[in-house]
């Protein structure tokens, strides 16, 4: 199960995850030419508290669903990597539906730490053009399972 | 034309025990015609971003009987939409819908199998294989009164497991459950099964 | 003169991990000669800089060690070679993106295995690996993969084995008949990143019981 802080989400099992996306990493990440820039940098994940961490993946995880994925569907479906895609798509929803980040006021200072590391990845990101910018979120997978994994217990 | 109208698949529903998921549907039958099937499936992202998108099923698009086992298509703990269209040659029918969405949480997990033998003074198990999404809890103890009872997780079945030495004389006794981890459930635990060993105890 | 005119000099440029020794490879291609020279150059993901890697230069050997330049492990990295053949032709080949954490291997398990009367035990040493903390001390995987464990099985005759498992080095088999053969394995597993070693593997005899003679 993941704990993100106070938030626990159950049922998801993150090595199955990581199969989904290594079947589609090469595919999608040999698509990305732009290596001189980084989305998910580390000024983005490094240091992350628990009690930060679950406004930041509610987060990200919500841009990943309503923009990266949604956006980059007709080259998945080009690719032919649609099974993969939707195994990791359903997970991430799996995933942000049972976040329930407080909303109390005693946290306010650390959800806007939390969001201001969001607006650093989503500054990056709308630096680029759309297409590279999609291509670019979506090759990054690897970097926001990588960090999900601190907070993972099988 | 008996093709002119296919009629669509019906009745469709999904049977799903530990963790094997089976779509059915009641044949359509025309006389002297082999009718096949084609099965997709979307799930709640596909369905709430994308209600168009629908993906053709892994092992049955398609398919002749009139079931489909979809658990390779269901790879996440949400709900999944199911459909089946009948085809006869260049005639397709259309869409039947499973009328609620299949989550996998809902499986039927049933108590595991298993065999417990005893070699030499050796207490040994060995529980079915039942995939890479299960685990086994084993409880076995002595039984006499007050005994404490002992816990071994066994991560995979399909081998035997040796899981005590036994003192002569006594008996021991053995019961197990499943545990799925993708919906955080365990089955009821099994039978409880006891052996005993005899002969001359064992030098210290 | 350099002419960027001859991709066949140069094949299946990649990185090889394993225990994260990170060595990069690559092949000769259709065109490329004994006398073609390599230079090899890697860059951290999301930065500018393509940075030369010392003692890899204008060499005709065909891997390059890049374990401390690619050793931070929150971060990814790209490679790429440039082969100059003597007429004159190169061809420059890049990587995948590469992360150690990922593509890593597990090597098996260093074990000592002790064998007595009625058991036998199992003591596993721990691997260092190139990889440094901030304080500087040298770090283990368990310090990496925070759940990683040990899996040790003893082939007790053709029907079972016995299983032992978890995260401390120290292990003993007991129940054991003396002066009898066993084979035991013992791997290394990481769930979270489907990593598992190859075994390990030791046959041992337990010892004859000389109590009644």
């Amino acid at each position: 199960e993941f704990r993100f802080g106070s938030c626990r989400v159950e049922g998801v099992v993150l090595p199955e995850l990581w199969e989904a996306f290594q079947a589609m990493k090469h595919t999608v990440q040999a698509q990305d030419n732009v290596t001189s820039v980084r989305l998910l940098k580390q000024e983005v994940l490094q240091n992350v508290s628990d009690t930060e961490s679950c406004y930041l993946i509610h987060a990200l995880l919500k841009f990943y669903l309503n923009t990266v994925f949604k956006n980059y569907h007709k080259k998945i479906v080009e690719f032919k990597i649609l099974k993969s895609f939707s195994t990791l798509a359903n997970n991430f929803l799996a995933i942000m539906s049972k976040l329930q980040p407080s909303q109390e006021n005693e946290t306010f200072s650390i959800s806007e730490s939390a969001h201001r590391r969001f607006l650093l990845f989503r500054g990056a990101f709308k630096q680029l053009d759309i297409e590279a910018a999609l291509t670019k979120a979506f090759g990054e997978v690897d970097i926001l399972l990588t960090w999900m994994e601190k907070f993972y217990q099988l | 034309d008996t093709a002119a109208f296919l009629p669509a698949p019906q009745n469709l529903s999904v049977h799903s025990t530990n963790m094997k998921h089976l779509l059915t549907w009641s044949p359509v039958i025309l006389p002297g015609e082999t009718v096949y099937y084609f099965v997709e499936y979307q799930g709640e992202y596909e369905s709430l971003y994308m209600s168009h998108i629908w993906i053709p099923s892994s092992w049955c698009s398609p398919t002749e009987g009139p079931e489909c086992d979809v658990t390779d298509d269901i790879t996440a703990t949400v709900p999944y939409n199911l459909r089946v269209s009948a085809t006869l040659g260049s005639q397709s029918s259309a869409w039947s819908t499973l009328k609620h969405p299949f989550n996998r949480n809902s499986t039927i997990l049933t108590p595991p199998r298993m065999e417990v033998t005893k070699d030499g003074f050796h207490l040994v198990i060995e529980v079915e294989d039942l995939g890479p999404q299960f685990e086994f809890l084993v409880a076995y103890w002595r039984r006499e009164p007050g005994a404490k009872e002992h816990i071994k997780e066994v991560r995979s079945g399909g081998s035997p497991v040796l899981l005590e030495t036994m003192q002569p004389g006594v008996t021991y006794c053995v019961r197990a459950q499943t545990r799925v981890k993708a919906i955080r459930r365990y089955s009821a635990f099994s039978q409880v099964e006891c052996v005993e060993v005899q002969g001359e105890s064992l030098p210290l | 003169h350099i002419t960027e005119d001859s991709p066949k000099l140069l094949q299946h440029v990649k990185f090889h991990s394993s225990n994260f020794e990170n060595i990069l490879t690559w092949e000769s291609g259709p065109d490329g000669t004994p006398d073609t020279v390599y230079s090899v150059e890697y860059k951290t993901y999301g930065e500018r800089e393509w940075l030369a890697k010392m003692g890899c230069q204008r060499i005709t050997r065909k891997s390059c060690n890049l374990t401390m330049e690619t050793g931070n492990l929150t971060e990814l990295y790209y490679a790429r070679i440039t082969a100059i053949d003597p007429g004159g032709r190169s061809a420059t080949k890049m990587t995948d993106r590469f992360s150690s954490l990922q593509h890593t291997t597990i090597k098996p398990p260093d074990v000592t295995c002790v064998p007595r009367v009625r058991s036998i035990q199992m003591i596993i040493h721990p691997i260092p690996i190139p990889i440094h903390a901030g304080d500087g001390h040298q770090l283990t995987l368990e310090e990496i993969f925070h759940d990683l464990f040990y899996r040790l099985e003893l082939r007790v005759n053709h029907t079972y084995q016995m299983h032992l498992g978890g995260k401390q080095r120290e292990y003993e088999f007991f129940g054991l008949t003396p002066d009898t053969e066993y084979l035991g394995t013992i791997m290394i597993l990481v769930p979270t990143w489907s990593k598992e070693s190859s075994p390990y593997v030791c046959g041992v005899k337990t010892l004859s019981d000389r109590t009644w003679t």
